[in-house]
């Protein structure tokens, strides 16, 4: 990256990001520093790639003219704590409208890829067209630059995430890495593939660590181009803290959002698996697809049980003091930590467990293993997997596939396998496929294409106009356990104002955890951005650059043929009320038209100029 | 008077689950969450039978009081 100005809202011609476009079909590689046109090109991540993907006519998400945009954000490689994000972004294979184009998705994930991949030189990294043989792309740092190699990937094929990460390891030990998995080879057949994201304690343990840029099939679109790994190889640069940014970095753990992420011992709230025991009193822990039963199940998979047999070890990602994540381990008999098992987040803990039905922690860990180790998105597996065990609860004479119902852990685990190598379609195309295949389309708890995240649609009427993962482009999910906020016009604040400014962190590089409460218009951004880069930026102006992007996001979905009518809950939510939930009703018919109303009278008037 | 408090998640760890408690008439929320000694950085959602509450809000005698931790995502 070249920086020549201290004034980016003005003179964004004057900040650079360097670029590798490779035609994979030919192998041509084009290197050039690039322009940014306005802010949120500055910022970086999908406020560059949506700009890129709103230039082009895709009209099938495999196809040779659609790109995969790999990039960085400003902060990404920084000296701000969590600045470590990967963006990879395209018009998505599970993510279409009900006329049938794809939508325009980015998908982010931590570990040490991105910052490697920044420390190299380059920043941003586009793969046109397919490679004829399978292929991993070497990006190296060179005293003349970045430079980019492509490398045959046949001994690779096959492996999982972890096994194709650790051999090439083996290669390149002063590297890391992003992989897909089996998942991704098989795109034809898997539509939710991932990219799994190597990190430190990964490649020190041996263990299958990884982190993942999970959502939206991006590992499905690296695998339809024939790329089955990047390799980014570079020495680390430790950027020197400076007493302003340690200030920030104090704030980031001491307050705000993410002191409640911090381990128990360290008076935190013990990472997000904490959003069980919150959402429980209400009944509203998703439980058998997305109908809570008003009873105790969701509690065996709380903590304080979960501990009683096995080991738990709270974690960070390199150089972050947040420490939100948590790994699960088997216990031995003499009382000793034994075999990993899994990275234990809510999400996945939730629809690998609760929500199908799977109340054992070492269970759900153990398909969360298999998702990861597959690189299928274990949000998207799970919620297809939850539809179709309903499905065979409500036809258990003529049931799908296997025939699993909640609960069989055996049959669950062979439906993921399946999936996983590709051989089971109806699975790996998602639920909304699946649901149309079946005819019975209420019960698939997808929005837009896209599954929603482990939080009950009744709680979060926010998930509709989220523009990518339910959960990371819209921060409502938790409003209304919160706040009991209960009225329109409340919600309408919360969706058009508030809560959309949590995409602000797929900009520049940071997690969401950075500051979840108040995104990344703030002075502490600005503090990090003056001290790094000698950048002058009025915070105001940053939230003006993240709400421009999301009004892009969301132009480009009518571009892709979304209707308003496709801005809504999943059908079983309406017509089938959940009487368990103990919460004010947001998501009845009656509110939702008043709320959609109100929210588009808002959003249209911003959308009739994007595009 | 006498109220139910109900504690959640990591706010019960060396506190309680669920107790019954006398406080003066007209006590706030605030007062139990001070003789609790509950971090702010924990605090989150605050519910007096069932319905969401603030910490300035006043206690009646039989209410039920249950305090959790924010919810955050992921």
């Amino acid at each position: 990256m070249k920086i020549e100005t201290t004034d980016p809202v003005s003179h964004p011609e004057l900040i650079f990001y360097r670029r590798c476009t490779i035609d994979l079909k030919t192998g041509k590689q084009t290197m050039e520093d690039v322009p940014c046109q306005n802010l949120e090109d500055v910022l970086g991540g999908f406020g560059r790639s949506f700009q890129m993907l709103a230039k082009r006519e895709i009209k099938r998400a495999y196809c040779r003219e659609n790109p995969l945009i790999i990039n960085t954000g400003l902060l990404t490689g920084s000296s701000a704590m969590t600045g470590l994000r990967t963006y990879f972004s395209s018009y998505s294979p599970i993510k279409g409208s009900k006329a049938g184009l794809p939508a325009a998705m980015w998908s982010a994930g931590s570990g040490k890829f991105g910052a490697k991949f920044k420390w190299t030189g380059l920043d941003e990294l586009i793969l046109e067209n397919c490679a004829e043989k399978p292929l991993y792309i070497l990006i190296r740092e060179t005293p003349g630059g970045p430079q980019v190699e492509l490398k045959a990937a046949d001994h690779l094929l096959g492996l999982s995430t972890h096994n194709k990460i650790m051999t090439l390891y083996q290669e390149y030990p002063d590297a890391h890495f992003a992989a897909i998995g089996p998942a991704g080879e098989h795109w034809e057949t898997v539509f939710m593939g991932s990219v799994a994201l190597s990190t430190v304690n990964q490649l020190k343990s041996g263990d299958d660590k990884l982190r993942f840029a999970g959502r939206g099939g991006m590992g499905s679109m690296m695998g339809y181009k024939n790329i089955v790994a990047l390799v980014a190889q570079s020495k680390d640069k430790n950027i020197p803290i400076t007493a302003p940014v340690k200030e920030v970095h104090t704030q980031v753990i001491q307050g705000g959002g993410s002191a409640r992420l911090q381990p128990i011992k360290r008076g935190g709230g013990g990472g997000t698996w904490a959003a069980y025991e919150v959402m429980q009193p209400f009944h509203a822990v998703p439980v058998n697809n997305y109908r809570p039963q008003g009873n105790d199940l969701p509690e065996k998979l709380f903590r304080e049980n979960v501990e009683k047999e096995y080991d738990i070890e709270s974690a960070a990602c390199y150089r972050c003091g947040i420490t939100c994540h948590n790994y699960i381990y088997d216990r031995n008999d003499d009382g000793s930590r034994g075999d990993f098992i899994a990275k234990f987040d809510y999400e996945p803990l939730n629809l690998m467990g609760t929500n199908i039905g799977i109340h054992d922690a070492g269970q759900a860990g153990r398909l969360i293993h298999l998702c990861d180790n597959f690189g299928v998105d274990a949000i998207s597996m799970g919620v297809t997997i939850s539809y179709l065990l309903s499905y065979n609860e409500r036809h258990p004479e003529h049931p799908l596939f296997n025939g699993a119902t909640f609960g069989d852990y055996e049959k669950i685990h062979e439906l993921i396998s399946m999936a996983g190598e590709g051989k089971l379609p109806g699975v790996g195309k998602g639920s909304m496929r699946l649901s149309q295949l079946m005819g019975e389309t209420d019960y698939a708890y997808h929005i837009k294409g896209l599954e929603i995240a482990a939080y009950q649609p009744e709680t979060n009427p926010g998930y509709c106009w989220a523009i990518a993962g339910g959960h990371m482009s819209m921060g409502s999910y938790g409003t209304l356990i919160r706040e009991g906020l209960s009225d329109v016009d409340s919600w309408v604040k919360v969706i058009t104002e508030d809560k959309l400014h949590i995409v602000g962190f797929d900009l520049i590089g940071l997690c969401k955890f950075f500051d979840i409460t108040q995104g990344i218009g703030t002075d502490k951004i600005a503090t990090i951005l003056k001290s790094d880069f000698n950048l002058d930026v009025d915070p105001l102006k940053i939230k003006a650059a993240v709400r421009r992007s999301f009004l892009l996001g969301m132009a480009l979905e009518f571009r892709q043929g979304y209707t308003k009518e496709e801005f809504s809950l999943p059908a079983e939510v309406a017509n089938n009320p959940n009487p368990n939930i103990d919460l004010p009703n947001v998501s009845s018919p009656e509110f939702m038209t008043e709320l959609s109303e109100k929210v588009w009278a808002v959003f249209d008037k911003e959308l009739e100029d994007v595009l | 008077m006498q109220i139910t408090v109900s504690l959640h998640g990591v706010i019960r760890i060396d506190r309680f689950k669920l107790k019954t408690l006398t406080y003066p008439d007209g006590s706030r929320v605030q007062k139990v969450i001070d003789d609790l000694q509950i971090p702010a950085t924990l605090l989150g959602t605050i519910l007096i039978n069932k319905a969401h509450a603030k910490s300035t809000d006043i206690l009646h005698d039989g209410d039920t009081l249950m305090i959790l931790p924010l919810l955050e995502g992921g």
